[in-house]
């Protein structure tokens, strides 16, 4: 579904990504791992359209998407969902999600996605009308996950779900999120604490800096020397 | 004594209409792409030109039923255009929003001088757009006041419209709330940046030819303008559409009452004392956001 090859990007005059290979197969959920700031949100959001320069090939439907506008990305089923969660904060919950559903394509299904959403997140029924800057950590994460679901994306770029949130809540958004895949939408997830996410993953790759240092499976992953001593501390 | 504190309190509330119709235009514009807009005043004047140019040059017919009807998709044309061909190549680059300022003064420059060039340097004046009084009891009312009034609301009320309730204007909302956020569900927000200064232009470009027929058309109003209108953001708390409502009644009131007891020359140092006290107490103004 998603070929990227040689992804070069730059932060000024900081290269953050060297040479970047990656590959996601429809229906697969894909774990990015890595260090903070060795380039893991750069590289999602390269692949959505909302990084700046950047050089390489991202392949997404055997369409070369390299240098989209994010709006048009958006339209072709490409959604980012950020992880500091970029929510509209003087906006209504309910609003929110509309505003998720603004591409043309998410337009015809508003209505369909806006009952999937809340049959996901029950508690964001009760919550339509409250302003997004005044829930709590684990509830504004949801409503940044819901929002980007409203995009009728066919795959999502998920930039750590995790951040912040206690260890109860973080089970259930990875909880979430495997039924999100289970429902059809193809995952490529970004983490950076590696036991609980594994779970999840149908192939995991690492990041350091700005290299894929590591591509596998769940097994190969956890079996892997390096990986324990960078991820776990083993 | 009644009857002309009420006269005074009309007159206030009359001033307030028009000038939060222009004032909302330039806080929209700095709460939506954080830049201030120096030629905000010069397209006030470019209603009032342009007016002139219909009514009087060209002698349309349908007098300013034609004027309005052609400014709006006039102004907001012009505007859309200079915003696309000027600010926002700026955009692109570092420290945006003070180049962004310097050449919106630039441009004021430039229309302004541009309007001598063309209409030379002397006073015009347009037809009143409608003529005569209405007296209510005691109280007796101009009726180009009263015209002034209902568009000026009606325009208010359109503009809150499509604020709120249509595609467009959220997508407005979610730039000004969350530029980052607007461009990840897919707002194409160059176009919206496009579309907010367009908006701004044809709501200080009405405001323009509201008062030009009342008052004259002269180069030099724009500046004027451009500080009542800024005064007005500032003091309201700059971006905040709510806070430049309230802050222009205020203001209006405050000018009607002032040239009332203490004369007109004291209007404009009353309300610059009110706005520097205003933002020495509460530097975000009435209703900012720190």
């Amino acid at each position: 579904m998603l070929n990227v090859n040689n992804l070069n990007a730059f932060y000024g005059e900081f290269h953050v990504l060297k040479d970047v290979a990656l590959s996601v197969e429809e229906g697969q959920v894909v774990v990015m791992l890595g260090p903070n700031g060795h380039g893991k949100s750069t590289l999602l959001k390269a692949i959505c359209g909302l990084a700046g320069k950047v050089n390489g090939e991202v392949i997404y439907q055997g369409q070369n998407i390299k240098g989209m506008a994010a709006q048009k990305l958006v339209n072709m089923g490409i959604t980012y969902i950020a992880e500091n969660r970029e929510l509209f904060p003087y906006m209504s919950v309910m609003d929110n999600l509309k505003l998720g559903a603004y591409s043309k394509n998410a337009r015809a299904k508003e209505k369909e996605n806006l009952e999937k959403v809340f049959s996901l997140f029950p508690r964001l029924v009760d919550r339509k009308k409250q302003v997004a800057s005044t829930m709590s950590g684990g509830e504004a994460r949801m409503l940044a996950i819901a929002r980007g679901l409203m995009s009728n994306a066919d795959f999502l770029c998920i930039d750590e779900p995790s951040l912040g949130l206690q260890p109860s809540l973080r089970l259930e958004v990875f909880k979430t999120i495997k039924e999100i895949n289970r429902q059809g939408k193809t995952v490529l997830l970004v983490e950076q604490n590696i036991p609980q996410i594994t779970e999840l993953a149908d192939k995991i790759y690492v990041l350091e800096e700005g290299q894929i240092s590591f591509e596998g499976d769940k097994d190969e992953a956890l079996s892997n020397d390096h990986l324990k001593e960078i991820f776990l501390g083993l | 004594m009644l009857i002309e504190i009420i006269d005074v309190s009309i007159s206030g509330l009359l001033n307030g209409s028009v000038y939060a119709l222009m004032a909302i235009g330039l806080a929209l514009v700095y709460g939506v792409t954080k830049a201030f807009n120096f030629a905000y005043g010069s397209f006030y004047n470019m209603g009032g030109y342009f007016a002139w140019v219909l009514l009087i040059s060209l002698g349309m017919k349908g007098g300013y039923y034609t004027v309005f009807f052609t400014a709006v998709p006039f102004l907001f044309i012009v505007g859309f255009i200079l915003e696309k061909a000027l600010v926002s190549p700026l955009r692109k680059r570092a420290d945006w929003e003070m180049k962004v300022m310097m050449l919106t003064l630039g441009l004021g420059l430039f229309l302004d001088i541009g309007y001598i060039v063309v209409f030379g340097p002397r006073l015009k004046s347009l037809p009143e757009i409608v003529e005569g009084t209405t007296s209510i009891g005691e109280l007796v009312f101009l009726n180009q006041d009263i015209v002034i009034f209902i568009i000026s609301i009606t325009g208010l009320l359109c503009f809150a419209w499509i604020l709120n309730n249509t595609r467009v204007g959220m997508a407005v909302q979610a730039v000004a709330q969350n530029p980052a956020g607007a461009q990840i569900v897919g707002i194409p927000k160059d176009f919206i940046f496009a579309a907010t200064f367009a908006i701004s232009t044809v709501m200080v470009g009405l405001g323009g030819i509201l008062l030009c027929q009342k008052n004259f058309v002269i180069p030099q109003a724009s500046w004027p303008i451009m500080i009542k209108a800024w005064v007005i953001t500032a003091f309201g708390g700059m971006g905040s559409i709510r806070g430049s409502l309230y802050a222009a009644f205020i203001i209006g009131m405050l000018e009607a009452f002032v040239g009332y007891t203490l004369g007109l020359i004291y209007i404009d140092i009353a309300i610059l004392t009110l706005l520097l006290i205003t933002l020495a107490l509460r530097p975000q103004g009435l209703m900012g956001k720190e």
